[in-house]
């Protein structure tokens, strides 16, 4: 047995925060970006949804917070996915010019994601005030249950894609689009309520819908999923996690050559 | 139950068997497009052998030499060690933490300051925050780069970066330091810090490996060393034995090089000969057609075209004719140039200190009185170094006729490593005509061994009190 290196965790943390650092650099506004960026989303989505299509008026009468709960989780997710397959790319010279476990890029370039993402709760519990609303303590852990749980999602689809990116860098551009479609069938611009009770059933067997919407509800009307469900959610991304890491093994010994 | 050992003796790395192939496709896919593309084409790639069934030890508080030639193997072993690349069969036991330094720096980003880069650099070498900022002035003042630390690392050149990457890599105190071409980068000043620093190292009871082109070095410093060639290894052992050895394998493919080259050239001519023949054998027969055709209407401006060509046909004629005769009249010529060693075995590549044998092969087509043979030597830039002739030296010949040659012996040469271009020349006693006259067409290669050297030629020195 060889042993390559100790101090995984400073080695993981100094990653995310040399990304964070250079996210910014050479912005004027530096890290005010890491709010602006999902508030000017929501106010266009919120504008447009709000106003014109009038969705608060409908049954949800806590639109805007339900649109900014959903949105913050959705760019996490996309951030995280896009930094996460392509971390081993950008950090080639990691890769290529030393040895560090190849893990802890993936995980420290996903956490820059994660770290926004608190930034960004702040921001969200702001408006929470604002709107006075007061989530109930119920809510709030699950809710933080599933952004853990959307963290290991995130976690499993960087593991599976990583190495293959390397290789096929199409991956990219397809996955962008693949974003765009998975926005829009997530229950984030509109509720659930809106849809027939079949093409509900259906939109939350994607996980990824299915933690927005239901932490969201948690958070805002106090309601939840059943127990088996929630279950099921939670063994399967467990699941999916070990499995992207077990094939992020097997393919990761030979991407020093072909990067 | 551990054993106490002599930590001499333990083994800092071990490698049995190792092997690896790369396979080079030729046409490098990396769009699903271009997989979808070749999927019906046959996937031609190539297997290249960076490394066959490589063994060997390296003790702990080693300095480990590794010699050879660009592609002999030596980055693929490094990285492997490293551990970047895994290695397709053999084992490998590595006995303690590596620092590898690979190429140029190692998690250097150009965006980020000296600094920030330094604390990257150190994280990814495996240091804790605290350590790196108890060590932090130690690795800038090491590296020399006080003032420059809060720079992006954009602004620095080549060489301030392996400074500070250097200084990082050996602060970060590990027990294995591999080390590729880190002192070709540094200037005089750096280098020498450099192999103080290995020497500490290696007092420390720590491994050093390093990979350099630099064969004094090795010489010098290194316990071992061991030479690779296309991926085996050629030879294990004591650094002097193996330094020397590179440097005749080097000096042997440089003969064959050279010869390959001048054999080319020499094909070269040959074909350039025959084009010229195929072109006026063309040229007939497109006389001859035009000769055949007599349409009444074009029979003048045809005849007139024939004429004209015929008229050119014989002026090339006449004047290859003329070449042919002036080559001739040529009185006397030479025919070619040799280089020989002491033992007559005919070669161009020579070692500083060696007798080079130039034999010169002429040809006297009528016998001429009092010649004068002159040669000259010019570096590749065209620097004259030296021009005796016959003459000039008091070598009186009475005559030459026929075939024969003359030898021009440069006794103990004392030229440094470079081409040298040769020059020779047939005169008459006055020296205002040459019957013959190549000007730099001969090379001759010194390689010289002592490395450290610079400058054209040895002298004969000596320092006094």
């Amino acid at each position: 047995m060889i042993k390559r290196h100790e101090n995984y965790k400073e080695l993981v943390l100094r990653l995310a925060k040399t990304d964070f650092k250079l996210r910014y650099q050479g912005s004027a506004l530096g890290y005010v970006w890491v709010i602006l960026k999902p508030l000017l989303m929501f106010s266009v989505l919120n504008f447009v949804f709000s106003t014109i299509f009038n969705f608060r008026n409908s049954g949800t009468p806590d639109y805007p917070l339900e649109l900014l709960t959903a949105l913050l989780l959705f760019q996490f997710f996309s951030e995280g996915t896009m930094t996460g397959m392509t971390s081993l790319v950008n950090k080639a010279q990691l890769v290529t010019k030393i040895y560090v476990p190849r893990w802890t890029i993936i995980l420290g370039s996903t956490m820059n994601a994660l770290f926004i993402f608190g930034v960004n709760l702040t921001v969200l519990s702001f408006f929470f005030v604002i709107y006075g609303k007061m989530p109930s303590l119920f809510g709030v852990i699950m809710f933080l249950i599933y952004a853990a749980l959307l963290y290991v999602l995130i976690l499993a689809f960087s593991f599976l894609t990583a190495p293959f990116f390397v290789r096929f860098r199409d991956l990219g551009n397809i996955w962008e689009v693949l974003l765009t479609i998975l926005m829009y069938a997530s229950p984030i611009v509109y509720p659930i309520t809106m849809m027939p009770e079949h093409i509900r059933k259906i939109i939350l067997l994607n996980p990824l819908a299915f933690i927005i919407n239901f932490a969201k509800q948690g958070l805002i009307n106090n309601s939840y999923t059943q127990a088996i469900d929630f279950a099921t959610l939670f063994l399967g991304i467990i699941v999916a996690v070990v499995l992207a890491f077990l094939v992020f093994r097997k393919y990761e010994k030979k991407v020093a050559e072909l990067i | 139950m551990k054993q106490k050992k002599d930590p001499k003796s333990q083994n800092a790395i071990s490698v049995k068997n190792v092997s690896k192939t790369f396979s080079i496709p030729h046409d490098k896919s990396s769009t699903l497009k271009g997989v979808f593309v070749n999927i019906f084409k046959k996937n031609t790639s190539e297997k290249f052998n960076a490394l066959e069934d490589v063994s060997f030890e390296v003790k702990k508080g080693e300095f480990f030499g590794i010699l050879g030639r660009n592609g002999s193997g030596k980055s693929t072993l490094l990285k492997i060690l490293a551990g970047v690349y895994v290695a397709d069969s053999g084992k490998l036991d590595i006995n303690g933490l590596v620092s590898p330094f690979l190429e140029l720096g190692i998690g250097f980003h150009p965006e980020l300051s000296g600094r920030d880069n330094v604390y990257l650099n150190a994280t990814v070498l495996g240091l804790t925050e605290k350590e790196i900022d108890s060590k932090f002035d130690s690795i800038v003042a090491f590296s020399e780069l006080e003032r420059f630390i809060d720079q992006k690392i954009k602004n620095y050149s080549s060489g301030m970066q392996v400074r500070l990457a250097f200084s990082v890599s050996i602060h970060a105190n590990r027990d294995i330091l591999i080390m590729d071409e880190v002192l070709a980068v540094g200037d005089a000043n750096f280098q020498s810090k450099c192999l103080t620093e290995f020497a500490r190292y290696k007092e420390m009871g720590k491994t050093v490996i390093l990979v350099t082109h630099d064969i004094g070095t090795v010489q010098r410093y290194c316990d071992r060393a061991m030479l690779l060639r296309n991926g085996k290894i050629e030879m294990i052992g004591n650094p002097e034995e193996v330094g020397n050895e590179y440097i005749k394998q080097n000096m042997s493919d440089e003969e064959r090089r050279i010869i390959k080259e001048q054999d080319q050239e020499r094909e070269r001519i040959k074909k350039e000969r025959i084009q010229v023949e195929k072109q006026r054998e063309v040229e007939e027969k497109e006389a001859e057609k035009l000769k055949g055709r007599q349409k009444e209407e074009e029979i003048k401006r045809i005849e007139d075209e024939k004429i004209r060509q015929e008229e050119e046909i014989i002026k090339q004629d006449e004047e290859r004719k003329r070449q042919e005769e002036e080559r001739k009249n040529k009185i006397a010529e030479i025919t070619k140039v040799e280089f020989l060693d002491k033992d007559g075995k005919e070669k161009n590549v020579f070692e500083t200190g060696e007798d080079i044998v130039a034999r010169i092969y002429y040809t006297a087509k009528k016998r001429i009185e009092k010649p004068v043979f002159g040669v000259a030597i010019h570096t590749q830039d065209g620097i004259h170094i030296s021009g005796p002739n016959t003459r000039t030296s008091k070598f009186d010949i009475d005559f030459i006729e026929g075939n024969n040659f003359i030898n021009f012996i440069i006794l103990k040469n004392n030229f440094f490593t470079g081409n040298y271009k040769f020059t020779v020349a047939l005169y008459n006693w006055e020296c205002v005509i040459p019957f013959d006259y190549q000007d730099k067409l001969y090379t001759f290669k010194v390689i010289s061994k002592e490395v450290n050297q610079n400058g054209l030629i040895k002298i004969e020195t000596l320092w006094k009190k």
